[in-house]
């Protein structure tokens, strides 16, 4: 019975903490479902086939503001080729939210998870700090943590590239 | 003796609850944005005196309630701040004072604490009130410049008492405060 005490301890520790973890690269993404702007849910699985970045930020967190901007060249450039970012705000105020999307013109896809740190979602992808993104490939896989602008940029120009159709 | 430790059993439940200190607002500096980082937030919770943290986004706060029965210990708190990268600019606490006589440039013991007030009118506190910590390492280096002609006192730098008063013994801790 001890035993089965101290396995049980063990494994919720290792689970705990592979939850706080970043995620690895190759890995297949965490499903995401989570309210937009008009409350319907979207998922992250029903965007395979583009290449996705996800984003973590908050109305309130200075740099994340800054940091859209940059999206928004980001999604100008490529949004036609197969490309899809995905805002999650940890904001707990709903309405601030809404007003920093409209502010920021942000016109890609937008979710949200109350509660600001204590958002499961942040456990849940070991996120810390914010502004941080996460690039997904077409097949829902990780191909960059963490990344750069210029980093984003460079592996959107490999990942967006005409599928070779040559069987 | 049943009726002894009837008494004895109420004594400790009613205290045990009962502190001193309540709701300690500490204010992260840094160079970057301290409410963009959860790292302050997971350094604070595990500490015993800690029930919660709230965050005050908009004057970018930490609100920390104290464990009923418990004393917040500033000197950890500081520590756990600057191990997760950022410093204290600003630490505000509420303290039950009772009725307390207070002078400028003196300390009283309230809670087990050293508190010498600066730069306050010689009053009587009653009941709750909020004070701010003015030594150095809880302060951001300009609004430190400005407390430190309120004393001439050693124990402003050192933060630890000389031994210049019957309360006090040297070398113990000295918490600077002002209304």
């Amino acid at each position: 019975m001890k035993r089965l005490g101290l396995l049980s301890l063990l494994i919720h520790l290792l689970v705990y903490s592979s939850n706080s973890q970043l995620p690895a690269k190759n890995a297949i993404a965490r499903e995401i479902a989570l309210p937009t702007l008009n409350g319907d849910t979207i998922t992250l699985s029903s965007l395979k086939g583009r290449v996705v970045l996800v984003d973590f930020w908050a109305s309130w967190c200075g740099p994340c503001r800054i940091t859209n901007r940059n999206l928004m060249l980001l999604y100008d450039k490529y949004k036609d080729q197969g490309f899809e970012i995905l805002s999650v705000s940890i904001d707990d105020d709903i309405s601030r939210w809404q007003e920093a999307v409209a502010m920021d013109k942000m016109n890609w896809l937008q979710v949200n998870q109350r509660g600001n740190w204590r958002a499961p979602i942040v456990r849940e992808w070991g996120v810390s700090s914010i502004p941080i993104s996460f690039l997904i490939d077409r097949e829902g896989r990780f191909v960059a943590i963490k990344p750069s602008y210029g980093v984003i940029d460079k592996w959107l120009e490999t990942l967006l590239k005409p599928r070779n159709n040559i069987q | 003796m049943k009726a002894i430790k009837i008494l004895l059993t109420l004594l400790v439940v009613s205290t045990m609850g009962f502190s001193q200190y309540r709701n300690v607002a500490l204010q992260a500096a840094g160079l970057t944005c301290s409410m963009c980082s959860n790292a302050i937030n997971k350094a604070l919770k595990p500490l015993s005196f800690v029930e919660k943290i709230d965050t005050d986004l908009k004057s970018n706060l930490f609100v920390i309630t104290v464990k009923p029965g418990t004393t917040p210990d500033f000197d950890l708190l500081k520590k756990k701040v600057e191990d997760a990268g950022f410093s204290v600019g600003k630490l505000t606490v509420e303290v039950n004072f009772g009725k307390q006589a207070i002078t400028n440039d003196t300390h009283v013991k309230v809670g087990g604490k050293n508190l010498h007030f600066l730069k306050v009118k010689d009053q009587t506190l009653n009941g709750w009130q909020k004070v701010q910590l003015v030594d150095k390492p809880f302060m951001v280096s300009s609004q430190f410049k400005k407390m430190e002609g309120a004393t001439k006192m050693a124990c402003y730098k050192s933060g630890v008492s000389a031994g210049c008063c019957n309360d006090t013994k040297a070398g113990e801790r000295i918490f600077h405060v002002t209304i």
